[in-house]
């Protein structure tokens, strides 16, 4: 058996030695014949044709020789390639536009599964990700932590409110009480930190991690070490860990970083090592902490939530928890198990709720149920974000790639026809039809590989631009796409796909042939008109072209009016930026007086009209908002009693140019010492008090406190949160009644921004030379980054939308061209009956017409079905808006008609007697 | 005479038991030694001598042939041998089953 195994490797390997020796050894077959022949007594010529006669076909010999030693089928399929790449070759015209096609659908997939590939399928890199659970809580009934950082989310299925945070000490129950986890770990982002390394200050992002989370998550360094429990210890020496992102643009990939020396927040601390590249430091998918302390070092640089008196009280609940599952426990377990441990935690700390802390509703409350799921994919709030849109995009593009097959389908369709006489032939010599049929199938894969090809090198060109798509608004997606396997596998299965999507129905009509009459040329038997498939061909593109045109169209008119939406200010010419004393150690009245400073050389910039500050810039969703009460009136539902809190500087009004409507706008005046005083916005004003004059009147952000502020003014409504969304109440308040939790400079400009912004650093720099200038933008790049989402559809969808028209319009010509060629001499036969050119212009123009009608009425059926799911993404426009549909239907009926009209021209200009006599 | 179908294989083997030879001579010797009733169609001996091979029944080498010219030359495998063996005896028990059928009246 060995040697047979080796004698058929031998005949796939080294083929053309094997070959040689077939030939010679039947050679010296015929010879011996020949000489045989000879002796008895043969001429030479006639001894040879002899010998020939009686062995029969020598390459009928071969080929049989061939198929005993197997492989036969690897052999054909090496054939089948070759044939295929110089029937390509032969075309290129053809083979152009088709890889080209294939390209653009298969790239267009491929980048878009990188995104996937990368959000939603991707594990944490880390040791045994599938054993990760991630820890939090729901609730039905009201909260029961005094204090809270983290996100809360709505349970899809139940609608209860979940939670991810947990308090410090109930970490530290579940980490010493667990039977069922072999690791428990915590970490708790940070916000900004102003980080100074060799006297350059910037901003930078960071969290507080356990000392168990690198050894539970089995994190190794890329250099120096990862932290450890001894790190998390009140007495250790503050340390940080980079994350690789960082240390590559901060500190160019420098090894000797370990045991330097950066200040962080004022609090110097020594950099310990750095972790891998495929670890983003977090664990949240595409962002990635710079910085990451001991939670030990947390109270030191954090006088927040985790300050030091607070952090580890049981109502102030901040940190998030995984935990490593032991072999052959289930979460179910592990909840059971904790469950009852966190409740009671969780009640002993509303029980310790310090007075001042305590809610106007304070009382029994239920308790919250623990809940354990999966934690290898990292946590899940990004890919919330994504997963809806992502679907989105990869229907799209899936729309395009089917368009891209249907058109393809369609040209092989046409080509096979052309080659139904090369095809006849040889199905009458021989040759199965499953063979023929592999082999066209492997042309069409062919081409379809050399689609992917292409298409994969777009991918990655196109990947890099996907990256700068902010669905969220949420800051850039920091993760590096990779082409990893599963792309690979992807694009390959992809491309196997549509090759045999395209291939299949014209392989197998170009083989179901009637031989006689196709081989002898007769040219009315067996064509017929248009296929039915070829017209349903026509007909999908035409519906699905649509489809996305309709969808694009619906991007492109809520771009269009988030763009040109009355935001309530004026956006032009404001520089923003941000500046943050306090980790530097400012407090109180400092801060106030460092602002006021300033503002004051801010205005004296050379190119700044007028300077201002706020807490929060407008149009980033971010903000301070909690219920108000009126003096005298009952308290609105929770639904409307929400009010955002922007504490300004008093000229605020007219740098922003929002327009004073009643009363008066703030002075200088209005400080620590004067009565407290706010200017309300329109919303608020009809909200709170309805028809009556708002002005003089007093509200309050405490039930208790329902006089404390005078409302001295009420402003015209301006966008807050961005610009799609309806202008919520907003309470202005002169900053220095209320301290500001951060601080947003806003600056009039006039000159060039370039040298606005270096004056600005420099400005800042004498103040303190220690204080970054960070998030520097202008208002309208932050109007657009709200819009982010909402441009990238409308590029997409008008981009991959006019791909498909122009694709459906190059396939209705050329099954009309072919109709027309195939019907010629029916043509003639009518002209010289007597027909008018008209009369055939309309006929040929009808029938792409009827065609294109019925695409027409599907695509818009469908388009009706299904523009419904994108409700939540248009703006000012309704999902079945008529104009659009009506528009994008008549300009596909237009093009359509566009292409009907060229070959049914060529139709009408058939001379009869050409015609007649090309038989 | 055509050859049953499966006799070849049979054929071939036992004519190579004599000793290594090549195709032409194979062929010569199944016609002679049949005093001219089984011609081995030469068309159909190749492919035959090659799928014995690709089973590992016989195996070939090149050599020189009786005027020095070269020639492949097949040889017995142990494997071969058996199969021989076993060919012939159900051979064997195949003519004998007809026979003893062609007796009867």
């Amino acid at each position: 058996m060995l040697t047979g195994l080796r004698v058929r490797l031998r005949a796939l390997f080294r083929k053309a030695e094997v070959e040689r020796e077939l030939d010679e050894e039947l050679r010296f077959h015929l010879e011996k014949e020949t000489e045989q022949n000879l002796a008895r007594g043969m001429s030479p010529e006639e001894a040879r044709r002899a010998a020939l006669v009686s062995f029969g076909g020598v390459e009928r010999v071969k080929e049989e020789s061939r198929d005993v030693r197997g492989f036969r089928l690897f052999e054909e399929l090496w054939q089948d390639l070759r044939f295929g790449a110089r029937m390509l070759l032969k075309k290129p015209g053809f083979t152009s536009v088709a890889v080209l096609t294939l390209a653009l659908g298969i790239g267009a997939n491929t980048a878009i599964f990188s995104l996937v590939n990368e959000v939603l399928l991707k594990m944490l890199s880390v040791r045994q990700p599938e054993q990760l659970v991630l820890l939090d809580w729901r609730t039905g009934g009201q909260f029961i932590f005094g204090s809270m950082s983290g996100s809360i989310t709505q349970e899809p299925e139940t609608g209860l409110r979940v939670g991810s945070s947990f308090s410090y000490p109930a970490f530290e129950q579940f980490r010493s009480r667990t039977q069922t986890l072999s690791d428990v770990f915590a970490f708790a982002p940070l916000s900004q930190l102003n980080v100074s390394v060799g006297g350059q200050a910037e901003v930078a992002s960071g969290q507080l991690v356990s000392g168990g989370f690198y050894p539970g998550l089995g994190v190794q360094p890329a250099v120096g070490r990862v932290l450890t429990p001894d790190d998390d210890r009140d007495s250790a020496d503050p340390v940080a860990v980079l994350s690789y992102h960082y240390w590559r643009s901060r500190f160019g990939l420098d090894p000797d970083v370990v045991g330097k020396t950066i200040s962080v927040n004022g609090v110097p601390l020594t950099i310990v090592g750095v972790t891998p590249a495929q670890f983003y430091g977090g664990l949240e998918v595409g962002s990635s902490p710079d910085l990451s302390l001991p939670v030990a070092a947390g109270p030191r640089l954090n006088p927040g939530a985790t300050g030091r008196s607070e952090a580890k009280e049981a109502w102030n609940w901040w940190v998030q928890v995984l935990g490593r599952l032991k072999p052959g426990v289930s979460a179910e377990a592990v909840r059971a198990e904790l469950e009852g441990g966190f409740q009671q935690s969780a009640l002993e700390g509303w029980q310790a709720l310090p007075p001042a802390r305590r809610p106007p509703d304070y009382g029994p409350r239920e308790l919250p149920e623990l809940r354990v799921s999966s934690g290898s994919r990292g946590l899940a709030y990004l890919r919330e974000d994504y997963e809806h849109p992502l679907r989105i995009m990869l229907i799209v593009v899936g729309l395009v790639l089917l368009i891209a097959c249907a058109n393809i389908a369609n040209l092989l369709l046409t080509r096979a026809a052309a080659r139904r006489q090369e095809i006849a032939v040889r199905l009458a010599l021989g040759a199965s039809r499953l063979r023929l049929i592999r082999q066209l199938l492997t042309e069409s894969v062919l081409l379809a590989v050399l689609g992917a090809a292409l298409g994969w090198l777009l991918a990655w060109w196109a990947k890099d631009l996907l990256l700068m798509w902010r669905p969220s608004g949420r800051g850039q997606l920091q993760a590096h796409l990779e082409m990893d396997w599963r792309v690979f596998g992807f694009t390959a299965a992809v491309a196997l796909l549509t090759g045999i999507l395209f291939g299949l129905a014209p392989a197998l009509s170009a083989t179901r042939v009637e031989l006689t009459p196709v081989l002898k040329e007769n040219s009315r038997g067996a064509r017929g008109s248009l296929s039915r498939f070829g017209k349903s061909l026509v007909v999908a593109q035409v519906a699905v072209s649509l489809l996305l045109l309709v969808g694009a169209g619906l991007f492109i008119r809520t771009l269009h009016n988030l763009q040109s939406v009355e935001l309530g200010f004026n956006p032009e010419n404001l520089l923003l930026f941000r500046v943050d004393p306090r980790p530097k150690g400012y407090k109180g009245e400092e801060v106030n007086r460092l602002y006021e400073q300033m503002v004051e050389r801010f205005e004296a910039v050379p190119g700044v009209r007028s300077a201002t500050l706020s807490e929060y810039a407008l149009l980033t969703s971010s903000g301070r908002r909690g219920p108000a009460y009126v003096e005298g009136r009952a308290p609105l539902s929770r639904a409307e009693n929400n009010v955002y809190q922007q504490r300004a500087r008093w000229n605020y009004f007219d740098v922003m140019q929002i327009p004073l409507l009643a009363g008066r706008s703030f002075t200088p005046q209005d400080d620590g010492r004067a009565p407290k005083v706010a200017v309300i916005n329109q919303t608020m004003a009809r909200k709170f008090f309805g028809e009556e004059s708002p002005v003089g009147r007093r509200f309050g952000f405490k039930q208790d406190k329902g006089g404390e502020i005078e409302v001295v003014g009420v402003v015209r409504d301006a966008k807050y949160e961005g610009p799609r969304d309806e202008p919520p109440s907003v309470a202005y308040i002169p900053y220095p009644q209320e301290s500001l939790g951060q601080a947003t400079f806003a600056l009039r400009t006039a000159g060039d921004l370039g040298q606005v912004v270096e004056a600005v650093r420099g400005a800042v720099r004498e103040v303190d030379k220690d204080l970054p200038v960070f998030s520097v933008k202008t208002q309208v790049e932050l109007a657009d980054e709200a819009l982010g989402r909402e441009r990238l559809f409308a590029w997409l969808t008008g981009v991959f939308g006019l791909l498909a028209l122009l694709l459906a319009s190059i396939g209705l010509y050329g099954v009309m061209s072919y109709a027309v060629a195939e019907r010629t001499h029916e043509i003639g036969l009518r002209m010289a009956l007597g027909a008018s050119q008209g009369q055939i212009l309309r006929q040929v123009i009808g029938q792409g017409t009827f065609l294109t009608i019925i695409g027409i009425v599907i695509g818009l059926a469908a388009a009706l079905a299904l523009t419904r799911f994108i409700t939540s993404y248009l703006f000012g426009v309704s999902a079945m808006d008529p104009p659009t549909f009506l528009a994008i239907g008549a300009l596909l009926a237009v093009i359509a008609l566009v292409a009907c009209y060229l070959p049914a021209r060529r139709a009408a200009k058939v001379d009869p007697m050409t015609a007649l006599r090309y038989e | 005479m055509d050859l049953l179908q499966g006799t070849l294989d049979l054929l071939v083997l036992k004519t190579l038991q004599a000793g290594p030879t090549h195709g032409w001579d194979i062929a010569q010797r199944i016609q002679q030694v049949s005093r001219d009733v089984l011609r081995v169609g030469q068309g159909s001996l190749y492919p035959a001598l090659h799928r014995l091979e690709a089973q590992g029944w016989i195996i070939s080498e090149w050599g020189a042939s009786d005027n020095n010219r070269r020639a492949k030359f097949y040889r017995l495998t142990a494997a071969g041998r058996k199969q021989l063996a076993a060919e012939t005896e159900s051979w064997q028990r195949f003519t004998g089953a007809v026979e003893l059928i062609l007796k009867t009246n």
